[in-house]
Formats: structure tokens, sequence, C-alpha cells
């Protein structure tokens, strides 16, 4: 446009400075393109509530220089908007329960607490919360040390209640200081839906300190929307991160609470294997929230979820839990390669057994995703 | 001819003579000495035999080093049990100089004994002490194991890796040391290849017995196997395969511990690999190994390697080929298998083809295998087999075969291709020669 201009009236210089700046220009775009190519771009996937914002925090922790103490202030209005939509679902579903269940009785909310948790339903329906206040962090304790809330919450998984709950609630002393900042835990176990596409770049830090690396990890949303429209603009990904919660399998979907969570996860795992853009992708597999599923198995079989309907326990203990954990991870196995085309078995498949709110595991698990990717590489380089 | 006498005219003992290395046996260390004449020649030179002997201490006719060692009228010396072997067959000559002898007396030439029993005995004492070394130094290095970490834990492991192979005796040691448990212990969820990979290198180079197998057969650490046998260096795909196939010789190996899809997706890719003739061969041992769990024989047809392994045979040696047939006939003993052999289309041909081919056994597997697709579909493929030549090879093995099974199911299956032929029609599609006809 600019030289066609020009041609009308100077003819040298000015076509020179032009001429110039676009070289430069375009020698700056190759040499970004050239170092964009060297970043190692991972993307986390999975549904909502599957740990994925947690491992994005962690690895924000561990390989960066963590959160400053503004973001960290931050933080303080999602905690305390969690402890009131957490008593708020409590508070509904004890009253949902009495109201469906036979044994109506043991839901019902003493007298002492029933105004209380009328009040506090009603914060927790606002769409701005107030401050979390001593009074207000004592009423939503002895809230939670009712019988009726108690006894809900042992239902929990028919209900929304997040996985946090226990964790706020117990700390109710502390999050209701005046000069509250957030900790690092907080942090982890605060629950926020993520929206949009989130990303941050680090360089995990070998032992003798040179790694080379660079990654680059995004974090999409995971409730179900749009996915097949956006989800082609992470072609070219080096791997991707699944994260699928195995302690789910008995609780539904805060979309539709008809559908099965664990069901939603498979869904979501075999349409992602199928998908065109990751032919050649490396996927990680990360069965997470293994301390809760621990706890869980001993109480909650399997098979009332219907994937693993064909489960048989053998024995009891922690013996029981290794032992259901490989039944779940053989499951997924079989999913990726039943979705899997003989052409892209060659792609690299890893299962990980995780629990995000351990920056150790996570950390370690880090290092053998590291690991893989590298040797992938140099395997892809023809020098393996 | 004779004993060298040292430099500037010296006449030196023997022990020196040898420890100096005058005849080019290298500087032997230790002593030797007087003990050395208790010590049994015979088993010393047995014992020593990847060592490099000195020629003079070798009969010309045997070329093994000399017990008894006797010299001819021609200066040049002989075992004595040789040269009398070469005597009593009518020869009067001296074997290397071909001169024939003026005097038949064979003299022992003691000097030379004394020099080859001193030798030996240096030798067989420094490997001794080097083998005591070795030992020694695996103990050792399997404590330092036991504390380090990051990169001065893959060294150690390196450093056992290359004791282990090179001496026995430190594999030994290091069983009798408790290093399968030890190293057993660094297998788990968290391992880095880097380490796994040298750990499963040393542990399929040892001898496990049956607590050592049970220790590695634990879930995680089958499972960091598998992943090692996806993506690690030929070698170590091999290793892990042969460990996994000497775990599953265990009494009570349950089939369960190798049902993993990954395994046995990652055992075809090592079949399937030309490039490397050892990864084939380990792959389809142990892929054999776990069709003998009838449970798993359904998974190993859902990922495909019927139809893989029916394509590979053309290209296959003649182990590879039993192997893989034996895997084949296996599999058609359930409907999946049986099924996936029907679909494929170079099941048939590939099967006739290898009829009397290769060897008895290999025949038996091909026509058990050409039974089960026949029984299933009879019209389709029987037509199929006898396009494909079947009926001379029925017949080759009918006239030839001495087995009496062999022939017997030739001629059931032959009677099952031909049933819908008529006679004329199916002679002319035997394709036989006039002769037969």
């Amino acid at each position: 446009m600019g030289s066609l201009c020009s041609k009308q009236r100077h003819f040298d210089k000015p076509e020179n400075e032009e001429n110039g700046q676009a070289a430069e220009i375009e020698r700056r775009i190759e040499q970004e393109t050239k170092a964009e190519k060297h970043i190692q771009k991972l993307l986390l996937l999975g549904t909502g509530d599957s740990g994925k914002s947690t491992i994005f925090k962690q690895i924000k922790l561990l390989f960066q220089s963590g959160f400053g103490e503004a973001e960290l202030k931050s933080y303080t209005s999602i905690v305390h908007a969690n402890v009131y939509q957490t008593i708020k679902i409590l508070h509904d579903g004890s009253k949902e329960l009495a109201q469906n269940e036979a044994e109506s009785s043991k839901y019902i909310i003493s007298s002492a607490n029933k105004d209380v948790g009328e009040r506090l339903s009603e914060i927790g329906g606002r769409l701005n919360y107030p401050q979390l206040t001593k009074e207000l962090a004592e009423e939503i304790g002895s809230l939670w040390n009712d019988p009726a809330i108690q006894e809900t919450y042992s239902r929990g998984n028919e209900l929304q209640v997040p996985d946090c709950a226990h964790y706020f609630m117990e700390n109710l002393q502390r999050l209701s200081d005046a000069n509250y900042l957030p900790t690092k835990e907080d942090v982890l176990y605060a629950r926020v839906r993520t929206t949009g596409v989130v990303e941050i770049q680090f360089s995990p830090v070998g032992e003798n300190k040179k790694s080379g690396e660079v990654y680059r990890l995004f974090d999409v949303g995971g409730q179900r929307n749009e996915r097949r429209k956006w989800i082609h603009l992470f072609e070219g990904v080096t791997a991707v991160i699944f994260c699928a919660a195995i302690s789910e399998y008995d609780q539904t979907l805060f979309e539709d609470e008809h559908k099965n969570r664990m069901m939603d996860t498979k869904e979501l795992f075999e349409w992602v294997l199928k998908q065109p853009c990751f032919e050649k992708t490396s996927f990680m597999l990360f069965l997470n929230k293994f301390d809760l599923f621990e706890k869980k198995v001993a109480n909650v079989p399997l098979n009332v979820c219907e994937w693993f309907k064909d489960y048989q326990p053998v024995s009891s203990g922690k013996q029981e839990v290794e032992h259901a954990y490989e039944f779940v991870k053989k499951k997924f196995e079989e999913l990726y390669f039943q979705s899997t085309s003989p052409d892209r078995v060659d792609r690299v498949f890893k299962i990980y057994r995780t629990t995000a709110l351990d920056q150790k595991l996570v950390k370690k698990t880090f290092k053998l995703v590291d690991e893989t990717l590298r040797r992938r590489n140099l395997f892809e380089a023809g020098l393996l | 001819m004779g004993l060298d006498v040292g430099v500037g005219g010296q006449v030196l003992d023997l022990e020196t003579a040898v420890k100096d290395g005058i005849l080019g046996g290298g500087g032997g260390i230790g002593v030797g000495g007087g003990s050395a004449e208790k010590l049994d020649l015979k088993k010393m030179i047995e014992e020593l035999e990847a060592v490099e002997v000195p020629s003079v201490f070798i009969c010309p006719i045997s070329l093994d080093p000399m017990r008894d060692p006797v010299t001819l009228c021609t200066g040049q010396t002989y075992e004595r049990s040789n040269i009398l072997k070469w005597f009593s067959m009518g020869h009067y000559t001296c074997p290397t100089t071909m001169q024939e002898l003026w005097d038949d007396s064979v003299t022992p030439n003691a000097t030379l004994q004394q020099l080859i029993h001193t030798w030996f005995a240096t030798k067989y004492s420094a490997m001794k002490k080097r083998s005591q070394d070795v030992q020694g130094r695996a103990i050792e290095v399997l404590e330092i194991l036991k504390k380090a970490k990051g990169q001065s834990r893959i060294e150690a492991l390196k450093e056992l890796r290359q004791l282990a192979a090179a001496h026995s005796t430190a594999r030994k040691s290091l069983v009798d040391n408790g290093g399968v448990g030890s190293l057993s212990s660094l297998l788990g969820p968290f391992t880095t290849h880097a380490v796994g990979s040298e750990v499963i290198a040393i542990l399929v180079s040892l001898d496990l017995d049956y607590s050592g197998k049970t220790n590695l057969t634990q879930p995680a650490k089958i499972s960091l196997m598998v992943d090692m046998l996806n993506e690690g260096s030929i070698e170590t795909r091999i290793n892990c395969t042969r460990l996994i196939e000497m775990l599953m010789e265990g009494k009570d190996f349950v089939s369960e511990n190798v049902s993993s899809l990954s395994l046995l997706v990652g055992l075809l890719k090592l079949v399937k690999n030309e490039r490397h003739p050892n990864g084939v061969i380990a792959g389809l041992r142990l892929l054999k190994a776990i069709c003998s769990h009838e449970s798993l024989r359904a998974s190993i047809v859902s990922i495909g390697a019927v139809s893989q392994l029916v394509e590979l045979l053309p290209g296959f040696k003649a182990d590879c080929i039993e192997l893989a047939l034996h895997i084949l006939e296996v599999l058609s003993t359930v409907p999946e298998g049986r099924l996936a052999l029907k679909e494929c289309a170079k099941t048939i041909p590939n099967m006739v083809k290898l009829l009397m081919k290769v060897s008895e056994s290999c025949t038996q597997l091909a026509l058990a295998i050409l039974w089960a697709v026949c029984k299933l579909a009879p019209e389709e493929c029987g037509a199929l087999a006898v396009e494909a030549g079947l009926a001379a090879k029925l017949l080759l093995v009918i006239q030839s075969c001495y087995n009496p099974v062999l022939k017997q199911r030739s001629a059931e299956l032959l009677k099952l291709c031909s049933s819908n032929y008529t006679a004329t029609n199916f002679i002319s599609k035997c394709k036989l020669t006039t002769t037969i006809q």
C-alpha cells in the first residue's frame, strides 16, 4: 500500500526507509516465531471441579514467584464468598432433605440455629457478600456444628457441596480475623469458576538449576459450554493434561443434577481423545483428588457409578483402596485405547495419581511429566 | 628355544620370571608360589578360559594349554597324550616340523610344566582377588545406594549395573546381600525414567527368588515397567519385557498383573520393530506367556494383535514364526480371536504358505489356525483356502508327515474345504501336477 502511494512522489529515501522498517518487523516476527516454537504448550482440560485450577495455582507456586501479598489479599473476598456459599448450600440442603426424606427429623435444624440459618441463607444468595466479621463467623460456626447440618454434610455428594467445605468451616476463626491475609493453602482451596482462558509461562528448575525447557500452561473453564468451537485453537500443543477427579463417582453435575460427574468426565475424555487437533499430542491423565477417593471408597462402593458397575471388592483397608484405584485406572486406560485409532497409538499416554492440594506431590508429578516430554522431544529429534 | 634367561644374563627364579612378565603373560600380581602346586591345574585352566595364554604354553596339536608337556628329539614340545595319540595312528614324524623322527623317545619337559603351573596359579589368584574386590565393591555400592539421591543415585546404579553385567560374583553378591529388595524399593510411582531404567537393567540380570519376584509384582512397580517399556530405549524396552517374563514364572502369578492394555500395545510395537530383532523375539515371548492366561486373550485381540501378527509373518525368521503362530493359535481358541483371524485377509494365504515350510510344529499350528477359521465359515474360507493352494499342501502333509495326528487333521481340513466342490472341479482347483493327478 505504502509503495503504491510513494510511487507518484519520491522514489528513493522514503521507500528505503519503509523497506528497512518492514525488514526489521519481519526479522522480529521471525525471531519470535522461532522462540515460540521452543515454548512447550500445555493445556489443562477436564470437567468442572476436577482440579485444573488447583494444579495451575500449584505450578505458579512451584515455578514462578508464587503469590505476592497483593494477590493473596485479592483472594480474601473469594474465600469469604466460598464460606457463604457453602453454608447456604448446607442449610438449604438440610431443608430439602427434611422435606423429602423418611427420617426427616435428623435434618431439622435446632430451634436455636433456625433464624441464623435463614439469615445466612439469604446472605449467601446475594450478589455481593458482606465482610466476614467475627460475629458472622461465630454464627456460621454454630450452624456448621448443628447435628442436622452435619447429617446434611454427610450427604454432600447429592448436593453441590464444594470440596473445600470442611477446610474453610474448620478455619472460620482465622478467616474472620480483621487482618486476615489468606495463606497459600487457603488460596489453593479457594474455589472460583474459571471463565475464559488463563495462562502462565514458567521453566521448571532442575537439580542442576538449568532446565532450559520453557512451558506455557493454559487453563480453560470446565463447564459444558461450546467447547467444540474453540478447542481447535489449541492444535499443536505439546501435551494435554487432563484432570479427572476420581472421588466424584457418586456426585452429580452443577449444571445438571441428574448427570453423574464421572460419566461426564468419561464422555469428555473420549471426546477430547478423538479430536483431530490432538492427533499427535501427548496425553497426561491426572487422576486427581486421590485423598478424597481414599476416604470415600471405604464407605461408598464404586459400583454406584454406572461405568464402574462391574467392580468387585477383594479386601479391605489400604489394600482395597489400591485395588479400587487400579480398577479405575484400568477403566481409563481401556477408554483411551478404545478411543484411539491405530494410527494414533504412537502418541504418549501416561496416567498419574495426584492430589492437587499436595504441593510436594504435584512437584514430583510434574518432574515426571517434564522428563517424559523432554524424552519425547529427543525421540522426535531422532536422538534417542 | 628353551627358557630365555633374563636381561643381563642373570638366571632368574621361576616366580620372578613370571611376575615380571618376561614371558609376555602380563605382570602377575600376587604370590602364587608354593601353594600353587596344590591347586589343580586342570581346574585353573578351565576357570581361566577367557584369558590369553602365552603361545609357548600351547600344544600345537590341540591348541590347548599343556598339562604334561613332553619334548621330541626335534626339540618341539607337545602335550603327552596328544603326541602319543599321533604316534599310535602310525605317524613317526614331528607334527610341526614334518621331520621324520630319528628317536622315538619323549622327554618330559619339567621346566615348562612348572612354568605353566606357576603362570596359571598367579593368574588364578589375581582373578580370585579381583573377584573378591568386585564382590566387595558391589556391597559397597549397595550401601551407598541406600542414601544416595539425585545424580549420585544414578551414578551408583550405573556402576552397579556394570559390575553385575561383567561379574557373576557381583550378581551373586548382590542377591545374597538384599540387593533385590533395595533395588525394588527404588521403584515406585514417582521413579524417574533415568533411575528406573538402570534398576531394571540390573534386576533382569539377577537370579530372582520367589520373594524377590513377589515384591516386584506390585501394581505400581509393574505400571512403571510398562511405562518404561513404552518410552525407553530399545535396551530398556527389552529389559522390561524380559523382567516381566521372569516375574510371570512365579507360582502365584495373577493374570491381572499383566492385563494392562498399555503393556500389550507396547509389546506389539516391539514386535513390529524389525530394526531390533532382539526386541521382536522378547516381545513375542512375553505375548506368548500372557496368552496362556485365558482371561487376557480377548484383550490381546482387542488391540489388533491378530491382524498385525498375521501380516508380520512373512518377514519373520523361523523362531519368530513359531512364536507368532503359537500366539495366534491360542487366540483362535476364543471367539474374538477366531473372528479377527477370519476378518484378516492375509490369514489364509499366509497360513497356507507356512504349511510344510518351516517345521513340523509350525505346520501343526498353521493347520490348527486354518481349521479354526474354516470351521467358522466353511464355504467362504474353504474357498479362499483352496484358491490359495491349500489342497496341494494338505496332500503333501498327508503324504510325507509321520505324525498321525497331523495327517488326520489335514484329511479333515481337506474334506471341510472340498465339501462344496464336485470332485473334478476340486481337482482342477488344486493346481496339482499331472503326475499326482
